[in-house]
């Protein structure tokens, strides 16, 4: 077993928080510049009030709902939101950290609102105020949590209930999801061993189905919707290209031979909790996650896809993951198998719903680089196959969908896998 | 902190399970709980690791106390065949020493509660 300690220049806590902190200020300065040169401020502020007043369940992309303009700021101020609680209580930033930064980043694209997030931080502050331990131990548990975010918009806006008992129910609802979240997420990690890295995913899609289903058992439909835009933003290229950029190379500043040393990440499984901060150092993790975004966006153009709400949220959760488990090596074969599926059931690649498969199916990387490339591909098939078949079961107030789906095909295969090993 | 015995019973675990996957024969567990404190120590005799398994295990259980880590993912700690996932248990400890005296590998941790 080779293993050197790495050598790195150390930026600081402060630089770190920094690195977070140049997201959303670039959504932001981007978001107002757009609004104020391509239309009135007030189709932005009506932009941003249709954001946070829309039920936002899956798929509900907010370029389509609010703009741009309006979009960009709601991704800024979720971002600094969640920045300030980083800061506030001291946060370590670890790959964890980063993975949770990323997708709730990339969420704030499609479903996760400065309103609808709030209920969900409330009620894990009263569940650490319960149980008397530090907010500071469930923060990034809750910032993943925040899947379940569209459930409280939809009881809020879509007309269930008179507009102000339902914010009332909502945030009593939101409140409770983040009560027990905690416990619920640490607790469904035995289902899948820790082979689905969207673990929160599995989580709330087991939420989800039981709220839901309580829900139509009053004779409310919940049922997934499909408003997604159909126009790339030259603009949010250009961003992802600065963001994909700048990672390299602070990667290469804090660690001269990042490149040399980036293949050793790739003899890491990837399975829960590889944080990759620790086992190879900020620079490696952070030209890893270049690199991952790089494919990512390579993939997309070369199917012709278009850089839309959820797509956005896949690229942003795979970087961020690029810090907690994913890696070339383990999430290529998982990928691979979802496209030949979609291939051979005679899916259009250039659709949102089989590119965002695609991304996300890289939760399943653990299992491709603990059991190797076959298993990963047949890990991928399953993915695509289950994954388009769940999301009716929730309704889509689950957002992290292939989280859940993930989750099922983990907890299945690998105890099937292990049934043919031998001692 | 919520589960402090599964914990504490799962970091041995995993650790014991670590040194057995890895050729040991002959190891010593002995856990003593004062007040707040747990001090776990792991004594494998006749150990053969290189120094660079030592070095590896010595840096992933160095990994400082994380709480965010060990309310979220403690569940997943009791089965590591290397020190890759050790981090995980080096998120839980508050203080390790691993060290080689006479041919004895000898593993000391305290948590605190």
């Amino acid at each position: 077993m080779g293993y050197s300690k790495v050598e790195e220049k150390n930026i600081g806590y402060k630089g770190r928080l920094m690195l977070f902190l140049s997201m959303p200020v670039l959504f932001l300065l981007c978001g107002i510049g757009y609004g104020v040169v391509n239309q009135s401020i007030n189709t932005t502020i009506k932009g941003l009030a249709d954001i946070i007043l829309s039920p936002t369940i899956l798929i509900t992309d907010f370029l389509e709902v609010g703009g741009l303009a309006a979009t960009l700021i709601n991704v800024a101020l979720v971002g600094f939101v969640n920045i300030y609680i980083i800061h506030r209580y001291r946060l370590r930033i670890n790959g964890l950290l980063i993975a949770a930064f990323f997708t709730v980043i990339g969420f704030s694209f499609f479903g996760k609102n400065i309103f609808n997030i709030l209920p969900i931080y409330f009620g894990g502050y009263l569940y650490t105020k319960y149980q008397g331990i530090s907010f500071k131990d469930i923060i990034v548990v809750i910032m993943f949590g925040t899947a379940l975010a569209p459930i409280i918009s939809e009881i809020s806006f879509s007309g269930i209930f008179q507009p102000i008992i339902g914010v009332v129910v909502a945030i009593f609802i939101g409140s409770f999801i983040g009560f027990v979240i905690v416990p619920l997420s640490s607790h469904m990690l035995l289902f899948h061993d820790g082979y689905n890295l969207y673990n929160i995913g599995f989580t709330s899609g087991i939420i989800g189905t039981i709220l839901t289903s309580v829900l139509r058992s009053f004779g409310v439909m919940v049922e997934p919707v499909f408003i997604v835009s159909k126009q790339s933003y030259q603009i949010i290229i250009i961003m992802i290209v600065i963001l994909i950029v700048g990672l390299f190379l602070i990667g290469i500043y804090i660690n001269n031979s990042g490149i040399i040393e980036f293949k050793k990440i790739h003899r890491y499984k990837g399975r829960l909790v590889t944080d990759f901060t620790h086992l190879v150092g900020y620079g490696v993790t952070y030209i890893n996650m270049a690199v991952l975004g790089t494919i990512t966006l390579v993939y997309i153009f070369l199917v012709g896809g278009t850089l839309n709400g959820p797509v956005l949220a896949g690229i942003f959760t795979v970087i961020g993951f690029g810090a907690f488990g994913k890696h070339l090596k383990n999430i290529l074969p998982v990928t691979v198998g979802v496209i030949i599926t979609a291939v051979i059931l005679g899916y259009d690649l250039s659709s949102t719903t089989i590119i965002i498969s695609v991304l996300f199916s890289t939760t399943l990387a653990p299992i491709a680089g603990t059991y190797g490339p076959i298993v990963g591909l047949i890990a991928g098939a399953m993915h695509m196959i289950v994954v388009t078949n769940v999301g009716v079961i929730h309704g889509g107030v689950n957002l992290y969908n292939n989280g859940f789906s993930g989750g099922l095909v983990a907890g299945v295969l690998v105890p099937i896998v292990d049934a043919f090993k031998k001692e | 902190m919520q589960h402090e015995i599964k914990k504490i019973t799962s970091i041995v675990n995993e650790l014991v399970t670590l040194l057995l996957q890895n050729g040991a024969e002959d190891i010593d567990v002995n856990i003593k709980k004062i007040g707040k404190k747990t001090d776990i120590s792991i004594i494998q005799h006749c150990c053969d690791f290189s120094e660079s398994f030592i070095d590896k295990m010595r840096y992933n259980l160095n990994t400082q106390r994380q709480c965010e880590v060990e309310g979220y993912y403690w569940q997943l700690v009791g089965e590591d065949e290397d020190c890759d996932e050790l981090h995980l248990v080096g998120a839980m400890i508050d203080e390790v020493e691993v060290e080689m005296i006479n041919g004895d590998l000898k593993i000391h941790i305290i948590r605190k509660k």
